[in-house]
């Protein structure tokens, strides 16, 4: 089963796993961003999902991320977000999101749901 | 004063045909927002107008021509007196106007947030229709040099 990929690596530390999202998230790359966050849910307790790395991220990432989310609830495994950078953070503000998701600045926050 | 794209006079107009492949996106993105700069808007400014283009394309690819990579997009971007206008077109399926921004803001479905977007960044939006064409006009009035 695939967990990462050349665009977007993980690893586990613990029971929580950690994905860096990275490059353009847009109306071509966002499935395959879904997909691989859809399997890094799996056996974990918790996905905490670094956009950093991210250069451009649109609407379809957005809802990507939201899916996400949604599967996270229904697999009852903790999902955040950490690192985001003045340009994606506009995109959440335009889209009106980011109060449903767990937002943290930096790793150690994200991974230890604590300071949010 | 107002900005202008070559200060001489003559205004700027750009033309990209392009076919319903993401994969030409970035190229328009690019484009957009280094003329954003040019024009003197900031980088987030940049930005926020370069997604809004995006999201007109990507709608157009979704829904227009239902992700088929062989449709025919046509973008324009026109320095007009006190405005950049954008126009895209395409010959797809015309757009529902009961389904426009029919997504409440605060939702928290993972569909319709680009409309909002598009009309959150521009000043002006309208959807018209020429035959077969179907027409997105986005107007975004120019930053003044030294005034509001």
């Amino acid at each position: 089963m695939k967990t990462s990929s050349r665009d977007h690596p993980s690893r586990d530390q613990g029971r929580v796993r950690i994905v860096a999202v990275e490059g353009d998230v847009d109306l071509s790359s966002s499935g395959e961003l879904r997909r691989v966050l859809f399997e890094a849910l799996r056996g974990v307790s918790r996905l905490a999902v670094n956009l950093g790395g991210i250069r451009y991220l649109d609407s379809s990432g957005i809802a990507t991320l939201i899916e996400v989310l949604k599967e996270s609830q229904k697999t009852k495994t903790e999902f955040a977000l950490f690192a985001m950078s003045p340009a994606v953070h506009e995109v959440f503000r335009l889209t009106h999101v980011i109060k449903i998701f767990q937002v943290y600045e930096t790793e150690e926050q994200a991974v230890g749901g604590a300071g949010a | 004063m107002q900005a202008s794209g070559s200060r001489s006079g003559v205004r700027f107009k750009a033309e990209w045909r392009l076919p319903s492949d993401p994969a030409f996106l970035p190229v328009v993105r690019g484009g957009v927002e280094r003329l954003c700069a040019v024009f003197g808007w900031n980088e987030s400014e940049a930005r926020s107008l370069t997604l809004a283009i995006d999201e007109a394309l990507t709608n157009v690819i979704r829904h227009a021509y239902h992700s088929r990579p062989d449709g025919v997009i046509e973008v324009t971007c026109e320095e007009k007196e006190d405005a950049l206008e954008f126009v895209v077109c395409d010959v797809g399926e015309a757009p529902d106007p009961t389904r426009i921004c029919a997504r409440a803001r605060e939702s928290q479905a993972a569909g319709g947030m680009g409309t909002h977007i598009i009309r959150d960044v521009m000043d002006v939006v309208e959807y018209k229709q020429s035959g077969r064409t179907n027409q997105l006009v986005m107007t975004k009035r120019l930053k003044s040099i030294g005034g509001s």
